[in-house]
């Protein structure tokens, strides 16, 4: 138990900041101060949740001076007002001991866990010196930006881009990128679920049950349980997603792909697909169809362990309930390096059954300009951009540029593990300074060692955070942020079938010496002698600015904290647009058909749906057509490795929140019964799983909810550095056991490997 | 599916510890001990003499229930808050009747206690308590009757207590105040035979201390008795009442009732019968066997809290 | 007519997130390694691929005949004039017998004040301010709902009179209050 008193921390700290190794009490830390009342900001905020990247709208209240009662925002409709266990858990990090409240210096070795504190000055000035010193002598690409994706990589990657670096990187590669990259070569832009109209839903493994992303979420059981949606799941694990559905398959791990192909082949070959959709809105159809004639699902049986007769008679069913049925393209499955194609071929269903635009199918966002362009007048107003002017163009390129297949990478977020190379081996050419924003590498990038290996590489490594995460212990500077409870942040688009902003606003005054990431990036960018891209003041003149000096509107939003516009509007569903016109006296005239289906336009080279894409081609040759190819993932003697996301944690960041510490401390491994049975192990047995790469243990959970030749666990546990005292040491660190190896195209982190599994 | 909900300590079915167990003995102890010395002084008609026997009792009584008093309330969560307890009360709680009871007996023990003992306090520097000890001698009876018709109710409430709870098909058994009345009353038995033996040097042939001994076996019967019937209800009843069962075959507290309540509790007193008369009735054997009863009564009260509290409906 | 206050859980939209076992301890300050809440994911049982979980719900069963009420001897456990079983703090001493006496096994003592503590539907918080309880206003599938069943038009009284419905240990004659829709398996059916 850690006492908040202040002279115990002065007697472990030692008097002004001086070096102290690591003990009960961090320096730093929020231990150090004492504990007073949380000061509310108001009665009750409406602001963002920062738990996930899921980032929903919240309504805060704060109790008692102790806590703060956290639930959805009301106004945003399809979240229900709810929010999720790690959103309420929120402001247990607010007076966590072991939160850090004073920017620290590394007074050790790298990850030694020796900190001194310091003031932001002084580690302002470490960074200015540091970055300045790598520039003038290895020129600003020398230094990687890599940073959670949202409000905080806006302005950090804005510091990036003044500083003149092109490597800038999200974990997109991590995570979800490949579907990303998959419908930007289709359709040229990103699309949307709607899987709370849908009546038939079939799902890879995407577990929002699990990884809960409270729209979608609350979607699926919408359609589940109110329009009896039907739910077929391909999982090699019995999750609560495959609990939920009226099928599970156990399918093979990494083979998801042929029985997307199998099911583009029934929908083809029984002639199930929407013949009138593919002719007017698909290019490369012909060229696919050829391709998957092979793809029988007798073929696909072979391969991925789902009956032939099942894959027929979904396609079937999917088809019977298309348009208003949807493949459900992620976010999770297993990982393969063949998460393009797979990724690409869920889309090609979604195609065949013509549910792009339709209810209960797939749509793309309709933000303000589109919408008032179809409505012929303002209905939401546009957020306008602060103007930087003379924002330096980097003169290098990107690391993960220089390999051209990667080029679809360029604008979302990059090939983050390239950094990987870069540093270690100099390709394709050095990087020698890595400064991060609330990411960490250590847990969510693969291979460990690896990364542990290039982290000591670097000159010099800076991580803004609310804990000295695995990432952070290996810093030399760690600046400390604020939670997002105590931020203001700039007004955020979340528009979906109609335009909506939302804003993150401070719900308690700010604990200790921290500073919101944007202040702490503008400030750095001062002490580098950037100041003149950083024309706003303060959070108040950008968010007017944003609002085009609106202050009426601005205090609109700032006080439902979240604002919808119009209608929700699918522009091939008749009964949504008849509603639209109704409202909107200019709006666009309909078709015949009563829809919007003639303005329906895809931001491809040919725009239309790219089923096969000759540009695709040009960069990553043999790749235009999608096509089976086999990804081997394990030996024949291994067991497949595979994890997922759990309700009460996120990733790479959770694990030492206080209350969901308390929920969830450990990964305990799922293994079939026969396969322990074979391999002399119990339930609760510790074993160790060995890799190519690493070595972990953990204890086994025995349980029919997975495939025998499969072994699974939840993704983020098992930090290893001594600073995080809730997490670490406890259960398997999954990216030590993950082999570093990247996919085409989509450059995504393979988070699926084979293991050896023995008691211990 | 992982533990992804937390702690699950709190739920642990097993809420009374070794404390509670102690206490239940020792209330059980103090009501066999005064039972047997007044229903014996009754017995034997002879109102001129204090026995030795009547003299442990007046001992045991209100020394034992004072320390299962003081076990009690250290057991609180909060302690010193325990007058709370005396000055609200919720009738339908067999807690609060069993402190209405204990609020009365125990006082009474000790002014029985020094009545019997009236002639021994200035032996034991406790001289200033003569006068009180003269003053009471005039209620004896009053506090006698009294105090044996409490006595019967503390013992069986020590049952009652935990056969309120309905979650424990163990507990929640019309036998169980019987049997500890009855075990008790063994208790009470052989604590007042070590007293007597030890502090009031009663010749080993003694007649009272013969005719207690002569109960022992009838009560020990009775004992088992009742927990044969304890457990053939259990075994009818079915489901997890017959599942908790299971705590005769398996665990820490199988050992317990087998080693401790039957082996030593049981088996040694009866072996000890076997013994030749002479052996038999040496002080050492007799205090060998008083001990054994004590420790088995003690191993009942532990078997039945635990493995009672461990399957629950 | 009284208030007859019930909270239905339904199993099937229950996804086992925690939300209201988090929203419950905010909302109520319950101190670290305590808990008036959990919802246990149990299983997988049966036989690959029928199989299935069950979400229980652990918390206080706002049992109408509560064993806690009348074992307690203070009368720190008692039912309020709404039905609800509460604690008076300051009436407790810590003998432990309601905890030990509760059939659902959902007593605990709160470390700080040392007194029982439990579910009691937010009583004193929420409900005292006009809103739900916590866990049913935070519950991200809509498993959760609460009301006065004594009212015909209430959401639970539909709920319970149109869905099969089932009570933990009614044999112990405790009449709790806490209902669940069973999972049925194969798909969510409302």
């Amino acid at each position: 138990m850690i006492k908040l008193d202040r002279r115990n921390f002065i007697k472990g700290a030692g008097a002004g900041g001086a070096t102290c190794a690591l003990a009960t009490m961090l320096p730093g830390s929020l231990a150090a101060l004492e504990k007073e009342p949380l000061k509310a900001v108001g009665k009750e905020v409406a602001s963002i949740c920062e738990m996930c990247s899921t980032r929903c709208p919240i309504s805060a209240r704060v109790v008692d001076g102790k806590n703060v009662f956290i639930t959805g925002n009301k106004e945003a409709k399809s979240f229900g007002g709810k929010v999720c266990a790690r959103g309420g858990a929120g402001h247990s990090l607010l007076y966590d001991p072991q939160r850090i409240v004073n920017p620290l210096k590394r007074v050790g070795e790298r990850g030694e866990g020796k900190w001194a504190e310091i003031s932001w000055d002084e580690a302002y000035k470490m960074m200015a010196t540091n970055l300045n010193r790598i520039k003038r002598e290895h020129g600003p690409e020398a230094v990687a930006f890599s940073s959670k994706k949202g409000s905080l990589s806006g302005h950090f990657f804005h510091l990036a881009k003044a500083f003149g670096s092109p490597n800038t990187f999200t974990h997109g590669s991590l995570c979800p990128g490949a579907y990303v990259i998959a419908a930007k070569s289709m359709f040229g832009t990103k699309l949307k679920r709607d899987l709370g109209n849908s009546e038939y839903i079939i799902n890879f493994g995407h577990n929002i049950y699990e990884g809960i992303n409270m729209s979608e979420t609350r979607g699926m059981m919408k359609a589940q349980s109110e329009r009896g949606a039907k739910l077929v799941v391909f999982e090699p694990r019995f999750s609560v997603v495959a609990d939920k559905a009226d099928e599970w398959h156990a399918v093979r791990p990494g083979t998801d792909v042929a029985v997307a192909l199998a099911l583009c082949h029934v929908l083809i070959t029984d002639k199930l697909y929407d013949q009138a959709f593919v002719e007017r809105y698909v290019v490369g159809f012909e060229a696919f169809a050829a391709e998957v004639k092979a793809y029988t699902p007798e073929w696909a049986e072979g391969i991925t362990d789902v009956k032939a007769k099942d894959i027929r008679r979904i396609a079937h069913e999917l088809a019977a309930a298309a348009p208003h049925a949807v493949v459900d393209f992620g976010h999770r499955a297993t990982f393969t390096t063949e998460e393009f194609d797979m990724r690409r071929a869920i889309f090609a269903a979604n195609v065949l059954i013509g549910n792009i635009e339709r209810k209960g199918g797939l749509y793309l966002g309709k933000k303000a300009k589109t919408y008032n362009k179809f409505a012929g007048e303002t209905v939401a107003p546009k957020l306008a951009k602060p103007g930087v002017e003379g924002m330096p163009k980097p003169t290098a390129k990107r690391i993960d540029q220089m390999d051209k297949q990667y080029t679809m990478v360029w604008k979302n977020g990059g090939v983050y593990q390239s950094i990987l190379a870069a540093t270690l081996e100099a390709k394709p050419y050095q990087l020698r300074g890595w400064v991060m924003s609330r990411t960490n590498p250590m847990q969510t990038m693969t291979d460990r060692a690896k990364v542990l290996a290039a982290l000591k590489k670097m000159e010099f490594v800076a991580v803004c955070d609310v804990y000295i995460s695995e990432t952070a212990a290996y810093a030399d500077l760690i600046l400390p942020e604020s939670t997002y409870l105590e931020r203001d942040e700039e007004i955020a688009d979340k528009s979906g079938k109609n335009p909506a902003y939302y804003v993150r606003q401070r719900v308690v005054e700010t604990i200790g010496n921290t500073k919101p990431s944007w202040q702490i990036f503008k400030e750095v960018g001062d002490a580098l002698g950037l100041s003149k891209f950083y024309p706003w003041a303060n959070m108040e003149t950008l968010q007017l600015a944003q609002m085009n000096r609106d202050d009426k509107a601005l205090r609109h939003i700032k006080e439902k904290g979240y604002v919808s516009y119009g209608k929700p509007l699918m522009l091939r569903e008749p009964s949504m647009v008849a509603k639209f016109t109704d409202t909107y006296a200019n709006a666009r005239t309909p078709d015949d058909d009563g829809t919007y289906a003639s303005a329906l336009k895809f931001k491809t080279p040919s725009g239309k749906i790219e089923l096969s894409s000759a540009a695709v081609e040009a960069f990553a040759p043999g790749r235009g057509v999608i096509r089976y190819r086999d990804a081997p993932l394990k030996r024949a003697d291994e067991l497949y490795f595979i994890q997922g996301k759990v309700a009460v944690h996120t990733n790479g960041a959770t694990h030492n929140v206080p209350i969901l510490a308390n929920l969830m401390a450990d990964n305990a491994v799922w293994i079939h019964p026969l396969t322990a049975g074979r391999l002399g192990i119990s339930h609760g047995d510790a074993i160790r799983l060995t890799s190519s790469v690493g070595s972990e243990t953990s204890y086994a959970m025995v349980t029919p909810g997975i495939r025998q030749d499969t072994v699974f666990a939840y993704m983020g546990f098992g930090s290893k550095n001594k600073e995080l005292i809730r997490a670490s040491g406890k259960g398997l660190h999954c990216g030590n056991l993950l082999p570093d190896s990247t996919a085409p195209v989509v450059g995504m982190n393979l988070h699926t490997t084979g293991v050896k599994v023995e008691k211990v | 599916m992982n533990n992804t909900w937390g702690d699950m300590a709190q739920y642990d079915p097993v809420t009374w510890n070794w404390v509670i167990a102690v206490y239940l003995f020792m209330a059980g102890l103090s009501a066999g001990s005064v039972l047997i010395g007044i229903g014996m002084r009754w017995y034997s008609k002879d109102t001129l003499t204090e026995s030795p026997i009547l003299k442990a009792a007046a001992i045991i009584g209100p020394v034992a229930i004072s320390l299962g008093l003081a076990c009690l309330v250290f057991d609180l969560t909060k302690p010193f808050h325990f007058w709370v307890i005396l000055v609200n009360y919720n009738f339908q709680s067999v807690m609060a009747l069993g402190v209405l009871a204990l609020l009365v007996y125990t006082p009474l023990g000790i002014a029985y206690g020094l009545i019997v003992l009236r002639d021994e306090l200035p032996k034991w520097g406790l001289g200033f308590l003569s006068p009180v000890a003269q003053m009471l001698i005039g209620w004896r009876k009053a506090i006698e009757v009294l105090l044996f018709i409490l006595a019967i109710g503390v013992g069986a409430y020590t049952g009652f207590l935990i056969s309120a709870m309905n979650a424990y098909p163990m507990l929640n058994t019309a036998i169980l105040p019987a049997l500890f009345l009855v075990s008790g009353l063994s208790a009470g038995a052989a604590a007042n035979s070590v007293v007597a033996l030890l502090m009031f040097k009663v010749d080993n042939h003694d007649r009272e201390l013969s005719r207690m001994h002569a109960l022992e076996l009838p009560v020990m019967a009775t004992e088992i008795m009742f927990l044969f019937m304890l457990f053939c209800a259990l075994y009818f009843k079915g489901g997890a009442a017959a599942v908790a069962l299971a705590s005769l075959t398996t665990g820490m507290w199988a050992g317990v009732f087998w080693i401790g309540v039957v082996g030593i509790g049981f088996g040694v007193p009866l072996l000890s019968m076997l013994m030749p008369a002479a052996t038999r009735h040496t002080k050492g054997a007799m205090l060998m066997v008083a001990c054994s009863g004590l420790t088995g009564v003690l191993a009942l009260r532990h078997f039945i809290l635990y493995a009672g509290q461990s399957y629950i409906y | 007519m009284s208030k007859r206050y019930v909270m239905v859980h339904d199993e099937n939209k229950c996804i086992g997130c925690q939300a209201c076992n988090v929203a419950c301890r905010s909302e109520n300050g319950t101190p670290e390694g305590v808990t008036r809440l959990q919802v246990r994911v149990e299983g997988p049982f049966g036989q690959a691929p029928n199989l299935h979980f069950k979400y229980h719900r652990v918390s206080c069963q706002q049992c109408e005949d509560a064993p806690c009420v009348k074992v307690c001897p203070t009368g720190a456990a008692y039912v309020g004039e709404d039905g609800i079983v509460t604690i008076k703090e300051d009436k407790c001493v810590g003998c432990m017998y309601c905890v030990a006496a509760c059939p659902y096994k959902v007593r605990f003592v709160n470390p700080e004040t040392k007194a029982t503590d439990k579910c009691n539907f937010c009583k004193d918080t929420r409900l005292a301010r006009g809103e739900l309880p916590a866990c049913v206003t935070v519950c991200p599938t809509n498993a959760l709902t609460f009301g006065d069943a004594n009212e015909p038009d209430s959401e639970v009284a539909k709920l319970l009179n149109t869905k099969p419905s089932y009570q933990d240990k009614i044999h112990l004659g405790t009449k709790p209050r806490i209902y669940r829709i069973p999972t049925k398996r194969g798909g969510i059916e409302s």
